[in-house]
This record gives structure tokens, C-alpha cells and sequence, in this order.
């Protein structure tokens, strides 16, 4: 039994109220919002920017829900650095709520969806207005990726592919590197961190934690791609190489800012 | 284009690719080893390394026939049945 259970009963019917506004309030963006936008405003740079805006400020408000009840507290640190155009901004994945505070923190946020979304009803209307990247193509995916950028968009990724393991930064994946030397553009890093953890992995959502969850996003200075071309393009280094090495740098950079943000 | 590459010729090509376009130390290549596995070549990598081929057997090269190699042998034979095939 948790020391305080009225402060446990109650932060698990706010996290359920919450998710459920979540979900309630996804389905009617997504059967109505959405599909009325794509109805409505033709021109796609334009519809693309009104849908991306509109998923910010419901992210926004989500936040400031679970705030209000109690679910969680955040400190941000660095967050102007996104107010710029073309980022590609990589992050850890500690919770499944680190992906909500970087779509409302991010304008004219672009990220990478699961083509199996566009068999969902619900995310039809969402995922075509806002023109997320669709990971149907393998390798194509990094041209898009790379075009994204050019237009303007800010890219997030969780280079990781997948949640972070408990407590840790998990193996990394190459596909931010490689759209970062083949465009190429710098890295805007973040660094995630939730105490205590909650929603990770496989943890289910009424598993509410111990207190209230502490969130904190802490946007980090641009890490340069130019060391890992030669000079500012790739003449000589291979994209391959300059990928791994660019790789093997953030793993290094990530576990170091992390333990950094633990301690 | 020569047709002329014999197994062996087709091996130390791709050996070399596989060094200086990915960084693999030479002792990590063998006949057998699994491209994913063990010399850690994601699919993006597989689209280089097409790129790279390309200039040994010109317009001959099928990227669909790279679908099912999985180990550097597999990769010398089918570019080996390619070459065969223009001849």
C-alpha cells in the first residue's frame, strides 16, 4: 500500500482522465479536425503548417492538463534553440509523454510515422494534413527526411528507434546520422530525463509512480556535422564512414550528457 | 564491360569496398559473414554499396537479385551470375 493512497488513488483516475481526454479528444482531431483541413486548405505547404500547429497546441494542452491534476511537473532549459527552422533534433526516449513535450515545444514540427497508420482511420486525416514522413520506403526514407529539412521542417528523431531502456540510453540506430551527413545539417541534441520513471517500456499506465513524475527537457547547444565530413561536404569521406563515426560520437555524447542530468 | 572478373577478383573488390566505404577492419570479412550481422551493413549501407558495384558490371546490375543475400559470398555469386548473364 503507497504511503499517501488518496495522492496514489487519485493520480491514477488523473492519469486516466487524462489519457482518455487524450484519446477522446485524438479521435475527434482525427475524424473531424483533420479530414475538414484537408477538405478545406488545398495548398499542402500551408495545410501542412495549420495541421502541425494544431497538434502543437493540443500537445500543449494535454501538458498543461496532467499538469493541473497533479499527474506531472516539467523544468525546460534551452528550449529557444528551437525556434529555428530545419532542425534536426535527436532526443532520448525515457517515457511515452517525451514525444508530446517535443511536438508542443517544436514549431513546424515534422517526425517519422509507421505506415501502418495510414490504415487506421483515425490517423489518416491527421498524418496526411500535417505531411509526416511515412517509413514505408527503407532508404528512401532519408531522401525525405533530407527534404523535409531543406523545406524547413524541424525534424525529430529518437535515434535510439525505440523507448531508452530503464535508466540507460539504448543501442543507436544510424538513420539520424546519416540524414545529418547527407544533407548536411547540424544536431540539435536533447536531453530527457523523467523521476520518477514512468512509462516506459512495457509499463502499463495505472502503474502510476511512487510521487508525482518530474519531467525535465534540457535542449542542448547544435553539435557541428562539419568535423565528420571533409570540411563542409563529404569530398573523400564516404557517407557510410562519416555516418558511423557521427554515430559513435552522440552514443558517447548522449551517455555523458545523461549521466551528467542523473547526477 | 569485362566479364572477365573471376570469383575471387569479384571478393577482393568487394572486400575493399567494404573497408573503405564502412570502416570494417579486414579481419571481420570473411566469405561467410552475415553483411547485417556481423559487419553491421543496415539498409541504407546495402544502397551505397549497390552504388559501388554498379561501376563493375555497368547497366547490368539488378538491385532486386541483392534482396535475398545475406553473406559476402552470397553477394560475390550474385554479382558472379550477373556478369555471367550479359556476358
Amino acid at each position: 500500500m503507497p504511503a499517501r493512497p488518496f495522492n496514489h488513488l487519485w493520480r491514477v483516475f488523473a492519469t486516466g482522465l487524462s489519457f482518455t481526454t487524450f484519446g477522446i479528444g485524438g479521435v475527434l482531431l482525427g475524424l473531424i479536425a483533420f479530414p475538414l483541413l484537408n477538405l478545406l486548405v488545398w495548398q499542402r505547404q500551408r495545410r501542412n503548417r495549420i495541421a502541425r500547429s494544431l497538434v502543437r497546441h493540443s500537445f500543449g494542452a494535454f501538458i498543461q492538463l496532467m499538469r493541473v491534476l497533479g499527474v506531472l511537473s516539467y523544468e525546460l532549459h534551452g528550449v529557444d534553440r528551437l525556434q529555428r527552422e530545419g532542425l534536426l533534433v535527436l532526443a532520448n526516449h525515457p517515457t511515452l509523454i517525451d514525444v508530446v513535450f517535443l511536438g508542443w515545444l517544436t514549431p513546424n514540427a515534422d517526425c517519422v510515422v509507421k505506415s501502418a497508420l495510414l490504415r487506421n482511420p483515425v490517423m489518416i486525416g491527421p498524418v496526411s494534413a500535417t505531411g509526416y514522413i511515412v517509413n514505408a520506403s527503407g532508404p528512401g526514407l532519408i531522401a525525405d527526411c533530407v527534404s523535409s529539412l531543406r523545406g524547413g521542417g524541424n525534424l525529430l528523431i529518437f535515434p535510439e528507434g525505440t523507448r531508452s531502456p530503464p535508466g540507460g540510453f539504448g543501442a543507436l540506430q544510424r538513420g539520424a546520422a546519416n540524414v545529418a551527413v547527407r544533407a548536411p545539417v547540424d544536431l540539435t541534441p536533447v536531453i530527457i530525463t523523467c523521476n520518477p520513471p514512468t512509462l516506459g517500456k512495457g509499463g502499463r499506465w495505472y502503474r502510476v509512480p511512487s510521487r508525482r513524475f518530474h519531467i525535465r527537457i534540457d535542449v542542448r547547444p547544435d553539435l557541428a556535422v562539419a568535423p565528420f565530413l571533409d570540411g563542409d561536404s563529404l569530398d573523400g569521406t564516404s557517407p557510410g564512414m562519416a555516418a558511423r563515426r557521427l554515430t559513435e560520437h552522440l552514443r558517447e555524447y548522449f551517455e555523458m550528457e545523461l549521466a551528467r542530468a542523473r547526477a | 564491360m569485362s566479364a572477365s572478373y573471376s570469383k575471387d577478383e569479384l571478393y577482393a573488390r568487394i572486400s575493399d569496398i567494404l573497408q573503405n566505404t564502412f570502416d570494417i577492419d579486414a579481419e571481420q570479412i570473411t566469405p561467410q559473414a552475415q553483411l547485417g550481422d556481423d559487419l553491421d551493413i543496415d539498409s541504407i549501407d546495402a544502397v551505397d554499396l549497390i552504388v559501388q558495384l554498379k561501376p563493375i558490371i555497368g547497366g547490368n546490375l539488378k538491385p532486386e537479385a541483392f534482396k535475398t543475400v545475406r553473406t559476402v559470398q552470397d553477394v560475390v555469386d550474385a554479382l558472379h551470375e550477373m556478369l555471367q548473364a550479359s556476358a
